[in-house]
């Protein structure tokens, strides 16, 4: 509790901190989901066609890991600072359980799919859909918290 | 500030602004967008750099991307036109707002003065052994304006 305070009251006293989290928190979800997106796009067969989805996993996923941990780490910060609002808000808990299912979707399904040597072009197009489905819903969620109190 | 009401009192920004639902929609619509083509302007700069997807050619990576970028921004760009016109008023006087503006017409600039040396010249750029400078110049300030754009973007909700 001790730690939570201190660093929630560390966002709301000092005037930049809370607009600093926020950046790196949007920021940080435009590159990891942005990479995610690459490989649902090479998947849906769009764009980076000369390349198999598997080596656009490789290129990405690192990009991918750090940017979600910034995500992560920040949107606890931001959390710890108004944790009264949160706690009674009818949205954020729909957004914590899309954000769930889309992490360990992406990191066992999507991952396996997108490695796999010569998968079915409809098992490819339908995973990459749920996948964006799944981080359009985490970023509505994200907005329709900040504005369905 | 008389034009900044005659553009908010537009008969359809009214009801926009009014309506519960369609404010946080599009602007969801807005940052959607940001995270699916911000990934794609992310990867064509970094492949111009020479620092990943080493595998494509920059032909690969620049024109498969070049549809859904444009079809991205076009989106981006009206739904935060209309997020900015539905409350002109309060954006008005905001100078975050006014710098995003200058970083969108400064992103205007970029693509005037690049496309026709790097972005339509991809073949060429491939042929060379060492990516060219100006390819690489072309990413560097195309990561720093989206990057400052982003940032205004964000601080246009801290200014009051």
């Amino acid at each position: 509790m001790l730690l939570q305070n201190a660093i929630g009251d560390a966002l709301n006293n000092t005037e930049w901190a809370f607009a600093l989290a926020e950046c790196v928190h949007i920021g940080g979800f435009a590159v990891g989901v942005g990479s995610i997106v690459l490989v649902d796009f090479r998947m849906l067969n769009l764009g980076l066609r000369h390349e198999t989805a598997g080596r656009i996993l490789r290129y990405t996923e690192l990009w991918t890991v750090i940017a979600l941990l910034f995500v992560v780490f920040s949107g606890v910060a931001l959390f710890l600072s108004q944790t009264d609002i949160y706690r009674v808000n009818l949205i954020f808990p729909f957004k914590m359980y899309v954000l769930a299912a889309a992490l360990i979707y992406n990191f066992t399904v999507h991952r396996k799919v997108a490695r796999m040597e010569n998968p079915s072009p409809l098992l490819s197009r339908l995973v990459a859909t749920v996948s964006l489905l799944l981080w359009v819903s985490v970023v509505f969620g994200g907005i329709f918290t900040g504005f369905l109190v | 500030m008389d034009i900044a009401h005659s553009i908010q009192s537009i008969g359809f920004l009214v009801a926009f602004s009014e309506s519960v639902l369609a404010y946080p929609i599009v602007l969801s619509i807005h940052l959607t967008c940001i995270a699916l083509f911000g990934g794609m302007i992310l990867a064509t700069d970094l492949r111009l750099l020479g620092l990943t997807f080493k595998s494509l050619t920059i032909t690969d990576v620049v024109t498969s991307l070049r549809p859904w970028k444009r079809i991205g921004g076009t989106i981006m760009i009206a739904m935060g036109l209309l997020l900015a016109a539905s409350e002109a008023e309060k954006y008005a006087p905001n100078p975050f707002f006014w710098a995003k503006m200058i970083i969108l017409g400064l992103i205007g600039v970029h693509a005037l003065v690049f496309r026709p040396i790097v972005y339509s010249k991809t073949e060429e750029l491939d042929r060379s052994p060492v990516i060219a400078t100006k390819a690489k110049v072309a990413a560097i300030l195309s990561l720093s304006l989206w990057t400052a754009m982003f940032v205004m973007g964000r601080l246009i909700a801290y200014w009051d």
